[in-house]
């Protein structure tokens, strides 16, 4: 444990081409283990602060630091190595078996020609299995193709392929938007479970705050781009979720 | 929740239901029906229609028709169909008397003449012995040659066209492609192996690579590359973005992407495209024959520069049965895989 921030957000700003402010100079800090939930009504740039972590996100401003490296093109292999993600709408090929869709996870560090043959190291392809169990799917789900899984299983699917090269840092986006409530609640227990097993940060966009703290450490809170909100996940109480939505029948999901 | 109908909302008196046959739809109908009598001069419309109804009433009636003459002139000739085959002796490159092939016979003819004795000045028989190698399915065995030929033809004109398609689509993709003008190049490329018709492309390709079955799979294999370049191209660019997001952001490289979240998502459809591509090229390589470019095409166009309507009619029996073939074997695959 050191004493500088696992993931630090500086002065973070993003404007898209059509002139949408979509981050306006956030700031926060991030310690190695923590589970840290990011939310805000839709367009307020929860994705896109997620986003810039692992450089899905070009900024127009500021810096976003993970273990103290800079996130820009030149450090950008070395930073998705270590940033695993998870999807909102899981990211996996439906065509494809989970096996497939495993080894995509662990994808950077297999040699090109070794993908391209389908000939796949033995230690990522074990890797695979114990993930898939750890996560709680069957023996027979490798060969299946993902169209054939469950909502639920497939973002179990999505959480162990974003384990498969042992992140630091494990990011998601929505990961339970397109789940049912109760699906939702076992499948963001089993991320912390994973995430703290590992000792990794999280960080997760969310748009129920009911699970936002149930699931996480602490809230931070966005509106418009900006940081309206960031403290323990006790602390983000129903008139705090009121400020940030505006309304109460959107904040009560 | 009750159905009975808010009292505030509009009396059912005052709604509409749309006509289907609005003035719009007549309008469109009419203005097809001025484009219709507009361009029917340029084709003959006008000749096709009379020489097609005399030729209906012809065969209703028993009168006489141009068109029914003219086809029923060479059907005619074409029937009993040629089976066997038969050559003169001397004309045959190292011909074994002792190693006939299979089922053949010779034949002896003897043609007599009356010739004039330039010494004697008086008329003689002469009598000119011919030999000649009849094989008693010797046309049949040969058409099967040409159209196992044509096959083949089709078979590497598929291979090659995927070959060289699939680059193209990759770089032809607004997705994958390096740069912006290599994906205007590789566009442009696709188009024009597209724009040059197999037949067109056969002429020139003969003139190159000499008669034979050369100049038909690259004619075959350059106008598949660009139909199969193009509809790769938009297939990769209509696949699902977030598996390809999902697998960058794993640091995953171009080709990568494209193996892992790309391929799966476009195969089958590239499956259908290429069977297509394989059946169309079977009708094609008959046609790209006429030219020359080798297979059973190249052999019907001789017979009937010939008049060797018997053996046309061989060809033509046989290109139907082979096609027909090939559609019930492709059906059977199709159901069986798909």
């Amino acid at each position: 444990m050191s004493a500088e921030p696992h993931i630090a957000f500086e002065g973070v700003s993003k404007r898209f081409a059509d002139g949408t402010l979509a981050l306006d100079e956030v700031t926060f800090h991030i310690p190695r283990g923590q589970v840290c939930a990011l939310v805000g009504p839709s367009g307020s740039g929860k994705s896109t602060l997620l986003r810039a972590v692992n450089g899905l996100t070009e900024l127009t401003g500021g810096t976003v630091r993970v273990d103290g490296t800079p996130v820009d093109a030149a450090h950008l292999p070395q930073i998705r190595r270590k940033v695993g993600m998870v999807h909102q709408h899981y990211g996996l090929v439906d065509r494809a078996s989970v096996a497939e869709n495993m080894i995509a996870g662990a994808i950077a560090e297999i040699a090109t020609w070794r993908a391209l043959l389908g000939l796949y190291p033995a230690a990522y392809r074990a890797k695979a299995c114990t993930l898939l169990a750890e996560v709680g799917l069957s023996p027979e789900h490798p060969t299946r193709r993902v169209s054939e899984l469950s909502g639920g299983q497939r973002q179990r699917v999505g959480i162990a392929r974003a384990l498969m090269l042992d992140p630091e840092v494990l990011l998601a986006d929505e990961p339970v938007a397109s789940l049912d409530p109760r699906v939702s609640v076992e499948v963001l227990d089993l991320m912390r479970r994973e995430a703290q097993a590992r000792g990794a940060s999280v960080l997760c966009s969310l748009h129920q705050v009911d699970l936002a703290r149930r699931f996480a450490d602490r809230i931070v809170a966005l509106r418009a781009g900006r940081l309206m909100f960031d403290g323990p996940a006790a602390a983000f109480d129903d008139a705090a979720a009121l400020a940030i939505y505006g309304s109460a029948t959107e904040a009560v999901r | 929740m009750s159905l009975a109908r808010d009292p505030a909302a509009a009396p059912v008196s005052a709604w509409r239901f749309p006509r289907a046959l609005r003035p719009r739809v007549l309008i469109g109908w009419g203005l097809l029906v001025v484009a219709l009598l507009a361009s029917a001069p340029s084709v003959e419309a006008g000749r096709m229609l009379r020489m097609t109804g005399e030729a209906i009433a012809a065969l209703a009636t028993g009168g006489k028709s141009q068109v029914v003459d003219g086809l029923g002139a060479i059907g005619r000739q074409m029937i009993p169909l040629q089976i066997s085959e038969r050559r003169e002796v001397s004309r045959i490159e190292g011909f074994d008397r002792g190693r006939l092939p299979l089922f053949s016979r010779i034949e002896v003819v003897d043609a007599r003449t009356e010739r004039l004795d330039p010494e004697t000045f008086q008329m003689r028989t002469v009598v000119e012995r011919t030999e000649y190698l009849v094989e008693p399915v010797g046309y049949l065995v040969r058409v099967g040659v040409k159209l196992w030929e044509t096959l083949m033809i089709a078979f590497w004109g598929t291979l090659l066209a995927v070959l060289m398609s699939a680059p193209l689509a990759f770089l032809s993709a607004r997705n994958l492609t390096p740069h912006v003008w290599v994906y205007g190049a590789a566009r442009a490329v696709v188009s024009l192996l597209r724009a040059v018709p197999e037949l067109v492309s056969a002429l020139f390709l003969v003139v190159a690579y000499g008669f034979g079955p050369v100049a038909g799979v690259l004619a075959l294999a350059l106008h598949g590359a660009g139909f199969l370049g193009k509809f790769y191209a938009e297939d990769v660019e209509a696949a699902d973005p977030k598996p390809q997001e999902a697998l960058a952001a794993t640091g995953a490289n171009r080709l990568k992407v494209l193996r892992f979240a790309i391929l799966p998502q476009v195969l089958p459809q590239y499956i259908g495209y290429t069977l297509y591509v394989l059946d169309r090229n079977f009708r094609m390589a008959t046609v790209v024959g006429l030219v020359g470019a080798g297979g059973i095409g190249q052999e019907l166009k001789g017979r009937f520069d010939m008049y060797n309507y018997h053996h046309v009619g061989t060809i033509l029996v046989a290109m139907f049965a082979a096609v027909f073939l090939i559609d019930q074997v492709s059906a059977r695959l199709r159901r069986a895989y798909f």
